[in-house]
């Protein structure tokens, strides 16, 4: 598996995460848990974020795996 | 008029009268009521079977006695709520039956209680050795409630410096196959949240004897079916699961990747995730 690839299965990961974590941000009651939980997605989407751009710039460097 | 005709009229009117008499007085359980309440109960109950069985023929002169002893005590709840005085002189005061942890004789001959009854009455709040309990009182209602020195209470997640995500209480939202739509409304969900939870898990409604919904909205089902091994929700634990995997990951990428600033966004980001992670843990994972 090349590094690219790597990269993006934690990236669906972390989506993933995301996901499960919007849903519990909107079904909890408690209103420290809710804030908890949209902190929780903001940290997320930072990392998120980083890691597309890297994955840009390896597809870059390795045009050969692009789409992998 | 028959006899038995007279009985019958007078026994099932004072039947609904004692039943609405007794609404009248209150909701508190007759286990909690101090020894004079206790009377006044017996006494309502006395003078309605003389009344019903016609041992008091007039029936002014009955209802007036059922009056004042309904009347009476409604009339001394009120005050005692409003004064204090009153309340102590009406229901007594509690008594401390130990104190740091030593016995108060006295208190004990005063409220005619023999080292025995203090045992039992101990050991039923779960203080079998007299050594564990720091303070102990009798309230008014004659219960005994016990303060167990500090070291011997129940830990709590207080002691133990533990973050515990806030909890409110579970609604049931399906009882004996049927939705109960209040419920899922105080929650703010709906039947179609409901049947995509059911789909999800792959049972259909009329085979759910319960389902709870808890605070963060999981939702527990207890089938009809024992036989069906039903899932319990795991998503949580799932999400710390991966969280970590990812954080990890990170890692491995930091150590890997030969290009500096990579490196750098990697292992700042894996210090987020970690931060994270110990943020979330108490909402996931307790």
């Amino acid at each position: 598996m090349t590094v690219a690839s790597q990269v993006k299965q934690t990236l669906a990961g972390l989506k993933g995460v995301q996901g499960t974590l919007r849903i519990y941000s909107t079904q909890t009651q408690n209103d420290e848990t809710k804030n908890v939980f949209k902190e929780a997605l903001e940290v997320t989407d930072n990392i998120v974020n980083d890691l597309e751009k890297r994955v840009q710039v390896l597809e870059f460097q390795e045009p050969q795996y692009k789409g992998n | 008029m028959q006899m038995w005709i007279q009985i019958l009229l007078r026994a099932a009117s004072l039947f609904f009268v004692t039943l609405f008499l007794i609404r009248l007085m209150g909701k508190r359980n007759i286990s909690q009521i101090t020894s004079f309440s206790f009377v006044s109960y017996i006494v309502i109950a006395v003078l309605a079977a003389l009344i019903s069985s016609n041992v008091i023929t007039n029936l002014a002169y009955g209802f007036i006695a059922l009056g004042t002893w309904t009347l009476f005590p409604i009339a001394l709840d009120y005050l005692s709520i409003k004064s204090k005085l009153i309340h102590d002189f009406i229901n007594g005061k509690e008594m401390v039956l130990i104190k740091h942890g030593k016995i108060m004789e006295e208190s004990l001959l005063q409220a005619r209680l023999t080292g025995e009854d203090l045992l039992r009455e101990l050991r039923s709040n779960n203080a079998f050795s007299l050594a564990d309990v720091e303070f102990a009182v009798m309230e008014t209602t004659g219960d005994i409630n016990v303060f167990l020195k500090s070291d011997k209470k129940p830990v709590t997640a207080h002691d133990l410096g533990q973050k515990v995500a806030p909890m409110t209480e579970p609604q049931t939202v399906i009882l004996d196959g049927n939705v109960l739509n209040e419920p899922l409304a105080a929650l703010g969900l709906n039947k179609e949240w409901l049947r995509i939870q059911l789909e999800n898990t792959g049972v259909s409604l009329d085979n759910v004897f319960i389902g709870q919904v808890d605070s963060s909205g999981d939702l527990y089902l207890d089938l009809f079916d024992d036989s069906v091994e039903l899932p319990q929700p795991k998503v949580k634990e799932m999400i710390y699961a991966n969280i970590e995997q990812s954080q990890a990951s990170l890692m491995t990428f930091a150590l890997e990747t030969k290009d500096e600033n990579a490196k750098a966004m990697y292992l700042e980001d894996s210090e987020k995730l970690k931060q994270l992670m110990e943020k979330l843990k108490p909402y996931l994972l307790r």
